[in-house]
This record gives structure tokens, sequence and C-alpha cells, in this order.
């Protein structure tokens, strides 16, 4: 099995090096593709076992091309995408997190120096830096936002990482003040997420994430589900609210989880649906 | 005829003398929480060892209201519990403010040598007014945290200083302090300080960073300034509907439950805290002839406290025997 896997890579490897740096259009295009075909695959097993082969030729892409903007964001998301949505052990979770958030930072930092020197730093001095933000390519911002969340979600027994979730948030607001529906509303799902951490009675402000689950699920005209998974485990838990929370799961269960782009995550938020649906929860 | 009579005998006995319990429990802290994982793991824990006979239902998130609420609806019957902030308990049994009385520790040393002593009597104390604690939870130091450097009690005096809303304790210590404090709910403190109605915060540095108060603050002042404190307590009344056996495995359970998150709160404030720092919060360490000054007013809003019957002096007193020893016996080390 190992020396199949070894094969592969090398295999891989041959073909890059035989075509060299002369083709680039093609290898976008074969990225694109490869991409397409895995969010549209309806079966996450078959991503699970197939994905890391492709991680490494990304890998490998990048190593030759380093500065490749398209390549970065391609690997940042499919890095984030596999690690949250398909990896269950949490060190493997954290490794490849780190290698998400690496690619998106070369993809968003040149542009943004400011900004990215500020992640360490003050909430303060973070903001300031974002208000002379660069906002032209929003890609490369919201790849940036969403890996840093994914890596917060990782690491969330890191106390640092959790302090850094209002910065994660001011950078969600950009996205969705520049284009409320981007990315089929995910940034809108993203910061309803964020706006439901906490309940009214601890300060927090569970009726504006419900406006933006809305929102999320109106952006991508009722497509993405897993936007209706969140906001029934995330807003209706919270507020407690039964009827909510069955209505939607049980929408996310009847619908066709077939969308270009979305088949994917479809089908593990239907798989996410019968799972809260049969826990105890009310 | 006999064989089947034994049989619905034995039926009988095995499902009849414990009927199944359903003890329902409320919460401020979010569910997702590892707070709440502890609970409901330990929830699942009682319902297998007692063939489902307890059960333990959730109610996170402040859903059933604040501490006062969850009180109230335990009064009426329509809640059996809650894991609740001791100072939310105060309304019931006073004592429960003792380990929360202003710069009282100095340490978590401290902290484990007086606990080790005392919280039996201040549990016990709990059940003979009807509720039975599975044990006391730490919810870690408060300090001080403000957007100007706090080094003296005349720095103090100019802040704008928020109290939590009804706690009487942290007005009359900030009082005797010099200092006209501002009450507002939780709900309102971090617009608060966003707006700057408020710019000092008195806050454990888990709360600080959930409740992104964080973000607003730039100084934080070394000293602990209050002992939090939280238990999960569930009315006799409801616990008498279990049976004996089973109340001993709750009890067991539970009682772990929250040692081990007592445990895991001191780690995670401990780690809180060393964020804070990495975040840009610069620390503030009050000089010995600080601290006595500090020290020293502190001591008059307790002595008045006191006076007024906010807690038994016979139980402060022990506490301060336990402290002296414990002082005597690790100076000089």
């Amino acid at each position: 099995m190992k020396s199949l896997r070894q094969y592969q890579v090398i295999v891989v490897l041959l073909i890059l090096l035989l075509l060299g740096g002369c083709v680039s259009m093609a290898t976008e295009k074969m990225t694109g593709h490869i991409s397409n075909a895995m969010l549209n695959q309806p079966d996450p097993e078959i991503v699970r076992a197939g994905a890391p082969a492709y991680l490494l030729l990304l890998d490998s892409m990048i190593a030759a091309t380093p500065s490749d903007q398209d390549l970065l964001i391609s690997a940042a998301q499919l890095y984030g995408a596999y690690s949250s949505g398909l990896v269950t052990k949490e060190k493997r979770q954290k490794k490849l997190v780190k290698q998400a958030m690496d690619y998106a930072s070369r993809a968003f930092c040149p542009a943004n120096e400011a900004v990215c020197a500020a992640k360490n730093q003050s909430y303060e001095a973070f903001a300031s830096a974002v208000a002379d933000m660069d906002r032209s390519d929003l890609e490369a911002l919201f790849t940036y936002t969403a890996s840093w969340l994914g890596s917060i979600e990782a690491n969330r027994d890191d106390w640092n990482a959790v302090a850094d979730l209002p910065k994660v948030e001011l950078l969600l607001q950009q996205v969705i003040d520049i284009e409320p529906g981007f990315s089929y509303g995910r940034a809108q799902l993203y910061l309803a997420m964020l706006r439901t951490l906490l309940p009214a009675t601890m300060g927090g402000k569970p009726e504006q994430g419900k406006e933006h689950f809305e929102l999320a699920i109106q952006y991508s005209e009722e497509n993405d589900l897993m936007a209706k998974v969140a906001y029934a485990k995330r807003y209706a838990r919270l507020i407690y609210d039964q009827q909510l929370h069955d209505r939607l799961l049980h929408e996310v269960l009847d619908a066709n989880p077939e969308y270009p782009g979305l088949t994917l995550s479809n089908v593990l938020a239907q798989q996410q649906a019968s799972m809260l649906l049969e826990d105890e929860y009310f | 005829m006999l064989r089947w009579l034994v049989f619905l005998v034995v039926y009988l006995v095995s499902t009849g003398a414990g009927a199944a319990v359903t003890l329902k429990i409320a919460t401020i802290t979010p569910d997702g929480t590892s707070w709440m994982q502890s609970m409901r793991k330990g929830a699942k824990e009682v319902s297998e060892r007692t063939d489902g006979r307890v059960k333990l239902r959730f109610y996170p998130g402040g859903v059933m209201g604040n501490d006062k609420s969850v009180l109230r609806k335990i009064r009426i019957g329509q809640l059996h519990g809650g894991a609740i902030t001791s100072g939310g308990l105060e309304s019931i049994y006073p004592d429960l403010r003792l380990y929360s009385l202003p710069l009282l520790f100095r340490s978590f040393d401290e902290v484990d040598y007086v606990r080790s002593r005392m919280d039996r009597k201040l549990i016990e104390g709990l059940e003979k007014k009807g509720y039975v604690s599975f044990g006391l939870s730490e919810g870690g130091f408060a300090y001080l945290m403000c957007t100007a450097p706090l080094e003296t009690l005349a720095d103090l005096k100019e802040q704008k200083v928020w109290t939590p809303e009804g706690d009487e304790v942290t007005r009359i210590t900030l009082e005797a302090l010099g200092v006209s404090p501002i009450p507002l709910p939780l709900t309102d403190v971090l617009t608060g300080l966003q707006t700057g109605l408020v710019n000092t915060i008195t806050s454990s540095p888990i709360a600080t960073i959930a409740l992104q108060w964080h973000t607003q603050v730039k100084y934080l002042t070394e000293l602990p300034i209050l002992y939090f404190s939280g238990t999960l307590v569930v009315s006799k009344k409801a616990l008498s509907k279990v049976s004996e056996q089973d109340r001993a495995i709750l009890e067991a359970v539970m009682e772990r439950t929250f040692i081990d998150i007592s445990k895991q709160n001191r780690k995670d404030n401990t780690k809180a805290l060393a964020a804070l720092k990495k975040q840009g919060i610069s620390f503030i360490q009050p000089s010995n002839d600080g601290q006595a000054q500090w020290r020293k007013q502190v001591s008059h809003a307790i002595e008045t406290m006191s006076q007024e019957g906010f807690f038994s002096r016979d139980l402060y007193d022990e506490l301060q025997q336990h402290l002296a020893r414990y002082r005597q016996e690790t100076s000089g080390k």
C-alpha cells in the first residue's frame, strides 16, 4: 500500500517535471476540474480517500510556482475544507489547518502586510490596520479569514486562538460590507456562527446571528444545506426552540443534496442533520 | 402459578422502587463548552449506571434565565436544579460569599489549603437550606482590568468601574476604596466598555476572553481581587424521588465530574491569563506598599459587611485562622 502511494506521488512529480512551467494555464484548468470533482462528489468516503493525493499534487505545484495566487487560494481552501469536514483526529486537523493558514497567508499578506503584521498584536492595533486594508482581492481576504477561523476551531483548547475570534469577526464584517452574498453567503454563515457563540444572558447577540443565518440561506437560494444545519445547531439550540430546530433539519433531509459546488458539503450536512435529530437535546 | 407470582413480585420490586426520574438542570454556561461536555458525560454515566432510572436534562446557555430566575423556577418545581455561581446562591445561603470576599486569597495554594478544610461545611450549610450540592467548582481569580494602568488606589479612584448589578459585596468594597461603581447587567458590559460608559472591569481571564472584554482593556493589575466559584445544586425535594442506591451513584459521578471541571478551569484560567498577555495587555504589578494600602481599605469593607450580617462571623474567623496557619507554615519556605 505504502509503495503504491509512493508510486502515485512519483508519477505525479514526474508528470509535473515533464510538463515544466509552460502549462500553467492547463494546470489551473486541471486544479479547477479536480476541485470541482471533489466538491460535487456525493460520496464523502471517495473524497476522504482521494483528497490527500490531490493535496500533495497542489503542494508540488506550489513548490514549482510559489507565488501563484490562484494555486495558493485553492490549496488553502481545500486543506481547510478537508480538515474541517473530513478529518476527525485532532492532531492531524491541527497540522492541516496550519498548512491552510500558511497558504492563505501567502496569498493574502503580500498586498496586506500591515494587517498580517498586526495579527498577533492587540485588537486595537489590528482594527486600525484593517481600517486601511486593501479590499480589492475579496477572494484572498475571504480565504485568509476562513482559514483563520478554521485554525481557531481546530485549536479551540488554546485560549490565545480563542482570543483572536473578535479579529476574525472584524474581517468577516469587511467581506460582507463589500459583497454581502459572497461565496453563496458563506461569509454570512461564518459571521452568524460567531454571533451565536454566546447566549443573550452573557452579552451575546443571537438575534444578530439569526439575521445572518437567514441571509446565508437567502444568498445560497436555499442550496447550501450546511447553513440550515448550523442555524439549527447554533441558534435554535441556543434559544431552545425545538420547533425551529426540527423544521430546519427536516428540510435539510428532504432536500436534494446535488448542487454544483455544494454537493459534498450538502451530503455531509444531511449526515449531521440526522445525528442532531437523533440526540436528545430537547 | 407460584413461579409467575414470584416473577411478578421481582418485576414490581425491581421497577417500582425507583421509577424513572428526570432531573431538569439549568445553567448560564453555553452548550458545547468543555464544562457542558463534562456535565453531559457525567449525566450519561449516571443514566447508564442506574439503568435509565436517573436522567439529567440540561437547559444550557441561560435559556431558563439568569441565576435568580433559575432559583425561582426551582422553588416552584419547574426545574430541579442548576449549575449556579456561588454569588447566585448567596440569597439562599449567604456564607457562600466567604470565598469571594475581596483580596482574601493571595495564591491558588492558599485557596486549596482553605477549601480542603472548609468546602464540606459550606456544602452542609447549603443542604440545610434545602439544596444538595455536588461540590464547588473553581471559577478562578478575578483581576482588575482597565484602559489605564492601575497601580495604586489613587489610580483606581479616577476610573469608571463596573460592578455586576445586584452584587453588594463588590459595591461595598469599591465604595470602601473610594470608588463610585457603575452597576450594569452582564449583558451590557461589552457595550459599556465600547462606548466608554465603564473602563474598568473585575473578571477572570477565561470570562474576559469568552465575553470578548479583552478587546477593550489595555492593562491588568496582577493582584487577585476576588475568587469565583460555582456549584451544581439539586433541590432536596426533587432528590427525594431518587432511591438511596441511585442517589449514591448520582453523587459519586457528579462530584467527580465537578472535581474534573474545577481542575480544568484552573488550567484554562492559567492559559487564558498568559493569552491575555499575548493579546497585548500589559500586566501591572502593584508594589508591596501599594498592596498593603489596598488590603487596609478592603478590611474596612469586610468589617462593614460582617456587621451588616453578610456572612457568619464564626465561619469567617475560621477561614482567617486557616489562612494565618497556612501563611505561618509556608513563611520562610
